[in-house]
C-alpha cells in the first residue's frame, strides 16, 4: 500500500504543471466570456474580440492534456529545490518594489544591488558598497544626460531635479 | 544592386557608425564570454540604450551584439568548458579536449576562422535572399500572412530547448499575451483590469528584459559557488594549411546548414551548431577523434552557429517573423525605431537596410580581429564572479525596462516576467517561444480577422489560396511531421 500511495503522490506531482496550465486556461476563458461584445456592424464577417483568446485557451487545454499524457508515460526529472540565494533574490525584488514606491527608485536600486552582492557571496563590504553606488549612479547619469530619461520622483530625484 | 553595394560601402565612411560597431563588438564579445549572458539577454539589455540613436545605428548595434556574442561563446567553451552562449554548447565537445591537450590557441584559431567564414557567408546570403524573398512577399495578403505566422509558431515545436508540447504551450501563452490591451478593430478592452497603461498592449521591451535577463539572473543564482578552471592560453594560432585542408569542406557544409536553419522561423544558432556538429561527425573520415579534440568538430559547430545569424535576419526583416530569440529583440528594435519589418522595407528604406547588412558584415570581420588578438583578455573577463556581475545586470535591467516609456509599470512587468520566465525554465519550458508568440500574436489575429472579412466569414477559403495552403501544410509538417515519419518508418521499415 505505501508503495502505491507513493506512486500516486509522484503521479500527482507530475500532473501538477498540466493542471495549473488547464486551470489558468479555464480562468482566461471565463474572463474572456465577461468581455464586452462589439456591435455586429463593426465586427461584420470577422470575429468578436473574445473568440480569439477562447480559441487559444482551448488549444492550450488540449496541449496541457497531451503534456499530462506524456508525463504519465515518461515522468519529468525531479526539480531541485531552490537555495537561499534564489529565494533571497526574489524577496529583494519585492524590497525593490516597496522602496521604489515609497522612497526612490535610484536608492532602491543601490540598496538591492548592495544586498544582492552580499546575498550572492560577496564578503568584502567596501566592494559591495562600491558596486552598489557606482553602478546605479553611472547608469543614472548616462540615462539622464545622454538619453534624457526622467526618473520617477523620490527622495534622491527630488534633490537632484530640484 | 549598385545602390545596395553603395549603401553597404557607406558604412565605412561613417566614423560614428564605425566607432559604434567597434565598441559594440567589444561589448558583444564580453557579453558572449560571460556565462549566462548570451546574445539575446545582451541585446535586450542594450535595446534601451539605442533609443536616441538613428535607426540604422540602433539596429547595427543590436545586430553587432548578435554576431559578436554568438562567436564569443566559443572562447569560454574552449578555455573553461563553459559555453558563454547556448549556441557554443557543441563547441565544448571538442574545443575543451583540444585545449586540455595544450592546443587552446589552435582550437580558438579554428573557431575564429570558422565563425568568420560562417558569418560572412550568411550576410552574403542575406543580401541576396532577402530582396528575392521580399519580391515574393509583395504578393502576400492576409491569408498568406496568417498562414505564415502559424508556420512560424509551428516551428516552435522543433526548437531545441524544452519539448515540442512545452514549446507550443509557451508559444500559445505568448500569443495570448499579445491579446492584452484594446482590440485593434473594435477597441474592446481585453484583460486590462482597469489599467489604462495597458491600452496599447504589453510593451515588448520590459517583457523581453524580464524573460531573458531577470529570469537568467534567477537561474544563475543557483550556480553562485560554481568554480571554473581556466586552461592556459599562450596565443591564438591561425589554422595551419593541414588544418584548412581538413576543415574546409566541413566549414562550407556547416555554412549551408546554419544559414538554412537560421532562415527557418523560430530556429536559431543553437540548433544550427548541434546539427552542424552532428553532420561534421557523420561526414568525417576521423569519427574516432570526435569528443577528444577534433578540429572538424569545432569548425562544424562554429561555422554553423555564426551562419545562422545572417539566416535568422532574413525572415525577421522580410516577413516580420523572428528567426531566433535574439532576432525577436532586433525585430522589437526595428519597430521601436519606426522601421516596419516586411517586404516594403526593401523598397522604401533600401539604403538603411543595406547599411544594416554592411554593419553586420563589418562586425563579423571585427570579431575576427578581436578573437585573434584579444581572446586571452576576454577569457579573463569570463572569470568575473557572479556575485559582482548579476547585481549589475539587475540594475541595468530595471533601468532599461523603465527607460523606454518612462513607466514604472514596465519595471513591474519586467520583474513579474522575470519570475514567470524563471518558473517556466525551472519546469522545463523555454522562454524563447513566449517571446516569439508575443511578437507573432498580433500578426496571427489581425490577419485572421482580415482574412475572414475578405472571404465574408468563410474561413475555410483560406485553404484555397495556394501560398497560404503551402504554409499551412508546412505548419502541419512542423507539428506532426516527425511523428508521421516516425510511424511510417516503423511500419514500413520493420515490415521490410
Amino acid at each position: 500500500m505505501p508503495a502505491s500511495a507513493g506512486a500516486v503522490a509522484r503521479l500527482m506531482r507530475h500532473l501538477a504543471i498540466p493542471a495549473i496550465i488547464i486551470a489558468f486556461s479555464v480562468v482566461v476563458i471565463w474572463a474572456s466570456l465577461l468581455l464586452d461584445l462589439s456591435p455586429e456592424m463593426i465586427v461584420g464577417d470577422s470575429m468578436q474580440p473574445r473568440v480569439f483568446p477562447i480559441v487559444l485557451m482551448i488549444l492550450n487545454i488540449a496541449l496541457a492534456a497531451t503534456l499530462a499524457i506524456q508525463y504519465t508515460r515518461a515522468p519529468p526529472r525531479p526539480v531541485e529545490m531552490e537555495g537561499v540565494t534564489t529565494w533571497g533574490s526574489i524577496i529583494l525584488f519585492v524590497v525593490f518594489f516597496l522602496l521604489t514606491v515609497y522612497v526612490d527608485m535610484m536608492i532602491a536600486i543601490a540598496v538591492v544591488v548592495f544586498a544582492m552582492c552580499l546575498l550572492w557571496g560577496e564578503r568584502r563590504l567596501p566592494v559591495a558598497l562600491a558596486i552598489a553606488i557606482i553602478t546605479p549612479s553611472s547608469i543614472f547619469l548616462l540615462f539622464d544626460t545622454v538619453l534624457r530619461v526622467r526618473f520617477p520622483r523620490g527622495l534622491f530625484t527630488n534633490w537632484y531635479y530640484g | 544592386m549598385l545602390e545596395a553595394l553603395q549603401a553597404m560601402g557607406s558604412v565605412l565612411f561613417d566614423p560614428y557608425l564605425l566607432l559604434l560597431i567597434f565598441a559594440t563588438t567589444v561589448i558583444g564579445v564580453i557579453i558572449g564570454v560571460l556565462p549566462g549572458l548570451g546574445a539575446t539577454t545582451g541585446a535586450a539589455l542594450l535595446l534601451p540604450f539605442t533609443l536616441t540613436m538613428e535607426p540604422v545605428h540602433a539596429i547595427a548595434v543590436l545586430s553587432t551584439i548578435y554576431v559578436s556574442a554568438t562567436f564569443a561563446g566559443s572562447i569560454t567553451a574552449i578555455l573553461i568548458n563553459t559555453p558563454g552562449t547556448s549556441a557554443a554548447a557543441a563547441t565544448t565537445f571538442d574545443g575543451y579536449p583540444l585545449a586540455q591537450r595544450g592546443e587552446a590557441g589552435r582550437a580558438l584559431g579554428i573557431a575564429v576562422v570558422s565563425s568568420t567564414v560562417g558569418g560572412v557567408f550568411s550576410v552574403i546570403v542575406l543580401c541576396i535572399a532577402a530582396p528575392l524573398l521580399a519580391r515574393v512577399a509583395y504578393e502576400f495578403r492576409p491569408p498568406e500572412y496568417f498562414a505564415l505566422a502559424l508556420f512560424g509558431l509551428s516551428m516552435l515545436a522543433s526548437i531545441s530547448a524544452g519539448g515540442a508540447v512545452r514549446n507550443l504551450i509557451g508559444g500559445v501563452f505568448g500569443v495570448w499575451l499579445a491579446t492584452i490591451g484594446a482590440e485593434k478593430t473594435t477597441g474592446i478592452e481585453r484583460f486590462m483590469f482597469g489599467n489604462y497603461e495597458l491600452y496599447e498592449g504589453l510593451s515588448f521591451v520590459p517583457v523581453f528584459i524580464g524573460l531573458f535577463a531577470i529570469s537568467e539572473l534567477l537561474v544563475q543564482s543557483k550556480f553562485v559557488h560554481r568554480a571554473v578552471a581556466a586552461v592556459l592560453l599562450k596565443a591564438v594560432q591561425l589554422p595551419s594549411m593541414a588544418d584548412y585542408k581538413r576543415i574546409w569542406k566541413t566549414v562550407l557544409r556547416s555554412c549551408g546548414i546554419g544559414t538554412f536553419i537560421g532562415v527557418l522561423p523560430a530556429e536559431g544558432a543553437t540548433v544550427a551548431s548541434m546539427i552542424g556538429y552532428a553532420e561534421a561527425r557523420r561526414w568525417s573520415k576521423n569519427k574516432d577523434e570526435f569528443g577528444k579534440g577534433s578540429v572538424e568538430g569545432i569548425a562544424g559547430a562554429e561555422a554553423a552557429n555564426n551562419s545562422a545569424t545572417g539566416g535568422a535576419m532574413v525572415p525577421t526583416m522580410v516577413l516580420g517573423i523572428p528567426g531566433s530569440g535574439t532576432t525577436a529583440v532586433i525585430l522589437v528594435g526595428l519597430l521601436v525605431h519606426g522601421l516596419r519589418p516586411g517586404p516594403y522595407l526593401f523598397t522604401e528604406q533600401v539604403t538603411q537596410v543595406y547599411q544594416i547588412f554592411g554593419a553586420m558584415l563589418l562586425a563579423n570581420l571585427m570579431f575576427m580581429a578581436m578573437g585573434l588578438y584579444a581572446a586571452k583578455i576576454f577569457a579573463r573577463i569570463s572569470l568575473v564572479p557572479s556575485k559582482m556581475l548579476w547585481p549589475i545586470v539587475f540594475a541595468l535591467a530595471v533601468i532599461g525596462a523603465y527607460a523606454l516609456s518612462a513607466s514604472l509599470l514596465d519595471v513591474w512587468i519586467a520583474l513579474v516576467f522575470g519570475v514567470i520566465g524563471f518558473l517556466a525554465r525551472r519546469f522545463g519550458f523555454a522562454v524563447a517561444p513566449i517571446a516569439v508568440g508575443l511578437i507573432l500574436g498580433e500578426m496571427v489575429e489581425t490577419n485572421l480577422q482580415n482574412s475572414l472579412k475578405m472571404f465574408e466569414g468563410d474561413w475555410w477559403l483560406i485553404f484555397t489560396q495556394p501560398l497560404a495552403a503551402l504554409f499551412l501544410f508546412f505548419a502541419f509538417l512542423g507539428l506532426f511531421g516527425s511523428a508521421i515519419f516516425g510511424w511510417l518508418r516503423k511500419r514500413f521499415w520493420s515490415s521490410t
